[in-house]
């Protein structure tokens, strides 16, 4: 009885509401066959696996593939350089859309803030490969910038890119003149929805402006820096593997070489399909464990929490 | 009625009579009665994909009646994606090809993907059979570990390709001669970096560059060391029937040290694993450039495509320097057998067809074909020698450009003939073929070994982390970022820890097994 008033239920509920589960349709067919179907084939990270035999009927091997990558003194390299540099790039890259969004609400003259903004938004917008051109010539030993500027300066010149200890400061903070700017957007219209009686009664308390910077806008803007971070944390393991493989050398592997730079030597250069799953499956694993936590201590700490 | 018909017969012979005997010839080709159409999956080069309407391909489906039809697209342009795709789809067209493809033939072949060829071509195939019995390190080379053949290999001919090339107006400016052991070159170099030859009173010379980095590693080759043994870079070699990686070698220490010393002095390109492929362009166009080592066609062109920019430019082809063993070596060869090639795969009801037609291209027609173009319209008969019209020659763009256009000249089963190239080739090329060729400067090349699966294994597990380590050292020690001498002991030790000896003993045993020993 129970049954048969719940299915008429249901059937009432899609009548009225089709409309909105066709809307929906698309996405969770998008998620069904580009994200759900894929996960059928991580099994030949336990596999021998053969392009021609297919998923099914290659042999199953264990995990050999596991064993013989943590036998494997370049992939627990590839381990240390993708936390240190997904560290370095949340430590440092993280505030500095904040900082800019902050520093762009201050600026009262309409024209000045318009193409200072237009100026910090377009690398984004610049191809990567383009990107990498630029950095490289810009670096360049005998004609980049930086390098004049230090022989101007007395220096001897430095080959940037194929110094191990330059690699981190270059790769980490092309990515935030590349990025920074666009990331900005959010915190601006996060700042855009603060209430202005907020500051209007801070005003007639006579607070100054960067009091009510800290006292007012930031903590307005929290919730949105918190989901922000824990995306961020998310996919702190995806290092911007495309902007390395642009710019690094077999001399800077030891500080540039990531889990997805390894993944794609091992997989796609060198055809190690099975191998280079399973080097991702561990990634997944680990970017899952991070996300995980960092929203359970934000939920508990903050009360924000993407679920 | 009767006698209405022979004087028509007559007619119609004397009409035709030019080209009677050659339609009489065309008739010894056909394979098929009935027009046969196969499918082709050709992804080449990534940039290259079969087209049905190739001049070459009509005529040789008017000769043979086999006609194929291309089924690769440019719509991925990856040629190893397109094949990779297509085997993975288990949707095999009837012929597959293209460059590179030499261990994924071989290992679906063994899988079952491709047909094993060795008795099509014994009983159907007479002209591949010719060759292969005048050529057997060539069939040992592309015979999987289970001893089949599944594909019919691309076979370049001539054998000079990269040379060594120095700026002889620089070295008349400074009153030099052509350096002929390695320390008369270090000496040339340094003039070439103190002396200003360019006159600019800069001191901006790059006195050695190259396109490709891995061209500076083989500048070792000058101290004795290998860096590798076929016409891929980092390759394994063999010595005295034995493979090795030469980079594993003493010879290779001394180089490595004197590499460095030569990078810390500014004789090579400071810029060289970052400047890209258009450094010649750049360098020898801004009259920078002092010595390379490429290849002739291209590198002997900037004679002529710079003659009005630098006054006076000649780049001239130089002998291997010696090396302090008196070794004069020129590593780099043309490969006599390519990786790429096509096969028949499982699913083609036609195999025996599909061998004739692979043999027509080894025929003497089928292989002017497939290297001059269509008679007639790319070149023209003189003499029983395919000679190229004069608008192929004086056309704009390069003659083998021209060729992969009209589909001759793509890398599929042929032969090819060293003709085709010795025809385009400039005059500067031609002296400095000669100038290699009376040296004999080339050495033996590795043509590769099939292993078995568990060989294989072996090989695919370790090769890829040695070689991004042994890259990684090179490029470190070249840079001077550390010192050959203190870290060669540990180098070696990590070359063992990343299972070098153990892909040693499977190539070893695969070598043994294939070339016999």
């Amino acid at each position: 009885m129970k049954n048969a008033s719940r299915t008429r239920w249901l059937i009432q509920h899609f009548k009225r509401e089709w409309q909105i589960y066709l809307l929906l349709a698309p996405l969770v067919i998008w998620f069904l066959l580009f994200l759900y179907k894929p996960m059928y084939g991580l099994q030949i990270a336990f596999k021998d696996f053969s392009l021609f035999k297919g998923v099914d009927a290659s042999p199953w091997v264990g995990l050999e593939h596991f064993r013989s990558l943590f036998d494997s003194d370049m992939f627990l390299r590839a381990i240390k350089n993708t936390f240190i540099i997904s560290f370095l790039n949340l430590m440092i890259g993280f505030p500095m859309p904040i900082i800019l969004a902050l520093m762009f609400n201050e600026i009262v003259q309409g024209k000045f803030r318009k193409t200072v903004q237009t100026i910090v938004y377009l690398p984004h917008f610049i191809s990567l490969v383009i990107i990498a051109g630029i950095v490289i010539n810009i670096f360049s030993p005998s004609t980049g910038v930086v390098n004049l500027l230090l022989m101007k300066l007395g220096f001897e010149p430095i080959y940037f890119l194929t110094q191990p200890e330059w690699f981190r400061p270059i790769f980490i903070g092309s990515g935030i003149w590349q990025e920074a700017g666009f990331q900005s957007i959010v915190y601006l219209a996060a700042i855009a929805g603060v209430s202005p009686s907020l500051y209007e009664s801070a005003v007639v308390d006579g607070a100054s402006r960067w009091q009510m910077m800290w006292k007012i806008t930031l903590p307005c803007i929290l919730p949105t820096i918190i989901i922000m971070l824990i995306i961020r944390i998310g996919n702190l393991l995806e290092v911007g593997f495309e902007l390395i493989i642009l710019l690094y050398q077999p001399a800077t592997f030891q500080t540039a070489d990531v889990i997805n730079t390894f993944i794609y030597r091992q997989g796609l250069v060198g055809n190690q399909y099975d191998v280079a799953a399973a080097a991702g499956l561990f990634n997944a694993v680990v970017a899952f464990v991070l996300v995980m936590t960092a929203n359970s201590i934000s939920r508990r700490f903050t009360r924000t929490s993407l679920w | 009625m009767r006698a209405m018909k022979l004087p028509l017969a007559l007619a119609i012979a004397t009409t035709v009579g030019l080209s009677a005997p050659l339609f009489a010839a065309d008739e010894d080709y056909r394979i098929v009665d009935k027009p046969l159409t196969l499918t082709i999956h050709f992804h080449s080069g990534d940039k290259i994909v079969y087209d049905s309407d190739w001049p070459v391909e009509k005529r040789a489906a008017e000769l043979t009646g086999i006609s194929l039809d291309g089924v690769a697209s440019m719509a991925t342009q990856k040629s190893a994606d397109a094949f990779n795709l297509m085997i993975a789809s288990g949707d095999l067209a009837d012929i597959v090809g293209g460059n590179r493809l030499k261990d994924g033939f071989n290992q679906y072949g063994q899988e079952g993907a491709f047909q094993p060829l060795n008795e099509l071509i014994d009983e159907h195939a007479p002209n591949i059979k010719a060759f292969f019995e005048s050529r057997p390190d060539i069939k040992s080379a592309i015979s999987a570990a289970d001893g089949n053949i599944y594909y019919i290999p691309y076979l370049p001919e001539g054998d000079f390709g990269r040379m060594y090339f120095i700026r002889q107006d620089w070295l008349d400016i400074l009153e030099l001669e052509t350096p002929k052991t390695v320390d008369e070159l270090y000496k040339v170099l340094t003039a070439f970096r103190n002396d200003d030859p360019n006159g600019n009173g800069k001191k901006d010379e790059v006195p050695f560059l190259s396109r490709d980095w891995e061209e500076i590693v083989r500048l070792v080759v000058l101290w004795d060391a290998r860096t590798t043994g076929s016409d891929t870079f980092h390759d394994y070699y063999v010595k005295d029937g034995k493979v090795v990686h030469g980079y594993t070698e003493e010879e290779y220490k001394t180089g490595m040290m004197n590499l460095a010393k030569w990078y810390q002095e500014g004789l090579i390109d400071p810029e060289f694993f970052t400047r890209g492929k258009r450094s010649r362009e750049v360098l020898f166009g801004d009259n920078l450039g002092g010595m390379t080592h490429d290849w002739y066609p291209s590198t002997t062109s900037f004679n002529d495509s710079l003659a009005d920019k630098v006054p006076g430019f000649n780049l001239k082809a130089m002998p291997p320097p010696a090396s302090p063993s008196g070794r004069q070596l020129e590593e780099h060869r043309v490969i006599p057998v390519k990786p790429d090639g096509w096969a028949i795969s499982y699913t083609n009801e036609h195999p025996v067809e599909t061998i004739k037609y692979f043999d027509f291209w080894f025929t003497d027609l089928g292989r002017r074909l497939s290297n001059f173009g269509v008679e007639g319209v790319h070149y023209d008969l003189v003499d029983g020698k395919a000679i190229f019209k004069p608008e192929v020659l004086n056309a704009s763009d390069p003659v083998n450009a021209q060729m992969w256009n009209v589909g001759a000249q793509i890398p599929k089963g042929f032969l090819q003939d060293f003709e085709y190239q010795a025809q385009w080739t400039n005059e500067m090329g031609l002296e400095s073929i000669a100038l290699y060729e009376a040296g004999d400067y080339l050495t033996e090349q590795f043509l590769g070994v099939s292993m078995n699966p568990d060989e294989q294994n072996v090989y695919d597990k370790y090769q890829g982390n040695l070689l991004t380590y042994m890259l990684e050292m090179q490029q470190i020690w070249i840079l001077g970022t550390e010192d050959v001498e203190a870290g060669w002991d540990k180098y070696q030790e990590q070359l063992d820890k990343l299972g070098y000896n153990k892909i040693i003993d499977a190539m070893q045993s695969a070598y043994d097994r294939q070339y016999g020993s």
